[in-house]
């Protein structure tokens, strides 16, 4: 049964006869109800109708499709911002948009310019700002000015931390001792500068070993780079309260940096939902489908943030699909997909073209002439659209039989 | 660790371990095996038991239809 009221089952059943998508079929629907008042007989051309135009829209065989996807992405990305560094997208962080974007998505740069994670969180943390927090200090990470004062004696050759009691509170939330973590602090320091430390309540003093002008401003250096909670390549969340559907709010967390596979396996994040803009960790996570995806959606939200959102989808899955065919991320260009081309002459058509027939001719390349780029190159039909069609001319004979070659 | 099948991202992968099945696919698409699109052997998303060799039946939530049923071959 549909939704809507209007829909008999008559108009169900004729509407679900056809070959439509799902997306389509709804569609119908909610354009049938709206109008309001059509038989069964209506509905019935309506549907045909629109299979007929969906039918159309396929492509034919040989048609070039890759050759019409490079135009269609193409064209937009000539209307789009060169260079955008401005706090757009969500919540105050600033993410690479247009051009460069789209160039960083096709390139598969091995870390985008602007990393960032979407974290989801599960149903008690979702709600209750306490508990998001608490999620929140679990990823951001945590370096010691946040945590409290640091000076510096040269008369003793000390270092001085001094901790601020609530903010220790507030970020370990699970423990309620300010003394306690103090002392986890203290060691976090020992572990990772080799100092000994001297802790008392939340004040944590330590000096260089030998005594050293320059070895103490060496610790204090170090000291700011320490990461006491937290993921070390999150330099900052924020959380934001989201509308759902239903009238229902839940927190969302946003990240500048990421580190997806660490996220994910943090108490309190929904690892069904939470994404990253990094396709590369999206594929180390979830793999080449969920990697296929993530190209898809990046690429599209690009175009859209841009208001070039009448660029067809498939383009963009077109792409995705070149790009993780061999099972992992590959990139459009001499290093990924043009680099790897079966024919001598479309590689070195491309890019570096003399390396290209060197190499070929070092090592006795043949090239069979298949794709479009040779073909051009020494003058034959290219195969696609009519030129893959041979056709032969022949007479039928008068008695009916079969046609005969000459 | 975090059950990767779960994620909204990732779509059903299905090992086809009836060699007839792979046969019908090869046949209903005229190609060869390795011409299928790949998968690799470590992917995070692949069922435990596939190895080299299978082929996988994943489907997806398709953009533009129902659901669009793809095969990608395991590799190393």
């Amino acid at each position: 049964m549909t939704e809507y009221d209007s829909i008999t089952r008559n108009i169900e059943a004729v509407v679900e006869d056809t070959t439509l998508p799902r997306r389509l079929k709804d569609r119908v629907y909610k354009t049938i109800d709206e109008r309001g008042g059509v038989t069964t007989e209506q509905a019935d051309e309506i549907a045909r109708a629109v299979q007929s135009q969906y039918e159309d829209t396929r492509v034919d065989p040989l048609d070039p499709v890759g050759t019409v996807s490079a135009q269609s992405i193409g064209e937009p990305g000539t209307q789009m911002t060169m260079n955008t560094f401005h706090y757009a997208g969500v919540a105050e962080i600033d993410v690479t948009q247009g051009l460069p974007r789209l160039i960083e998505l096709v390139d598969a740069r091995k870390t985008p310019d602007t990393p960032m994670m979407t974290v989801y969180l599960d149903d008690g943390y979702a709600t209750d700002r306490e508990r998001a927090h608490e999620v929140v200090w679990a990823i951001e990470s945590t370096k010691i000015l946040a945590l409290g004062d640091v000076s510096t004696n040269v008369a003793d050759m000390i270092v001085r931390v001094d901790l601020n009691k609530d903010t220790l509170l507030e970020r370990w939330p699970t423990v309620g001792d300010s003394d306690v973590i103090a002392a986890e602090i203290a060691e976090t320091i020992e572990d990772a500068l080799g100092v000994n430390t001297r802790q008392n309540g939340t004040a944590i003093e330590f000096g260089p070993n030998e005594p050293s002008y320059r070895e103490l401003l060496q610790l204090v250096e170090q000291l700011r780079d320490v990461v006491f909670k937290g993921i070390e390549d999150v330099t900052r969340v924020v959380i934001r309260k989201e509308q759902l559907e239903d009238d229902e709010e839940e927190f969302v967390l946003y990240t500048e940096g990421s580190a997806f596979g660490d996220v994910l396996s943090i108490e309190g994040v929904d690892a069904t939902r939470s994404t990253c803009n990094n396709i590369h960790e999206v594929y180390k996570n979830l793999g080449v489908e969920a990697a296929r995806e993530a190209i898809i959606n990046e690429t599209v939200n690009t175009l859209e943030e841009q208001g070039l959102d009448d660029v067809n989808v498939r383009h963009m899955m077109l792409v995705a699909d070149i790009m993780t065919n061999r099972g992992e991320i590959e990139s459009i260009g001499r290093h990924g997909i043009s680099g790897s081309k079966d024919s001598v002459l479309a590689r070195a058509a491309f890019e570096v073209t003399v390396n290209h027939l060197l190499s070929a001719a070092i090592h006795g390349e043949a090239d069979d002439l298949n794709g479009v780029i040779e073909n051009v190159i020494v003058g034959k039909p290219v195969s696609i659209g009519t030129g893959d069609v041979k056709l032969r001319m022949g007479s039928i004979s008068t008695d009916g039989g079969q046609p005969s070659d000459d | 660790m975090v059950d990767v099948s779960q994620h909204e991202l990732v779509p059903e992968h299905i090992l086809l371990d009836d060699d007839s099945e792979v046969e019908e696919v090869l046949e209903e698409y005229n190609i060869k095996k390795t011409d299928l699109p790949k998968i690799k052997r470590t992917d995070p998303a692949l069922p435990d038991e596939a190895a080299p060799g299978d082929v996988i039946k994943i489907i997806r939530d398709s953009r533009t239809t129902d659901k669009a049923i793809v095969y990608r071959l395991v590799i190393q």
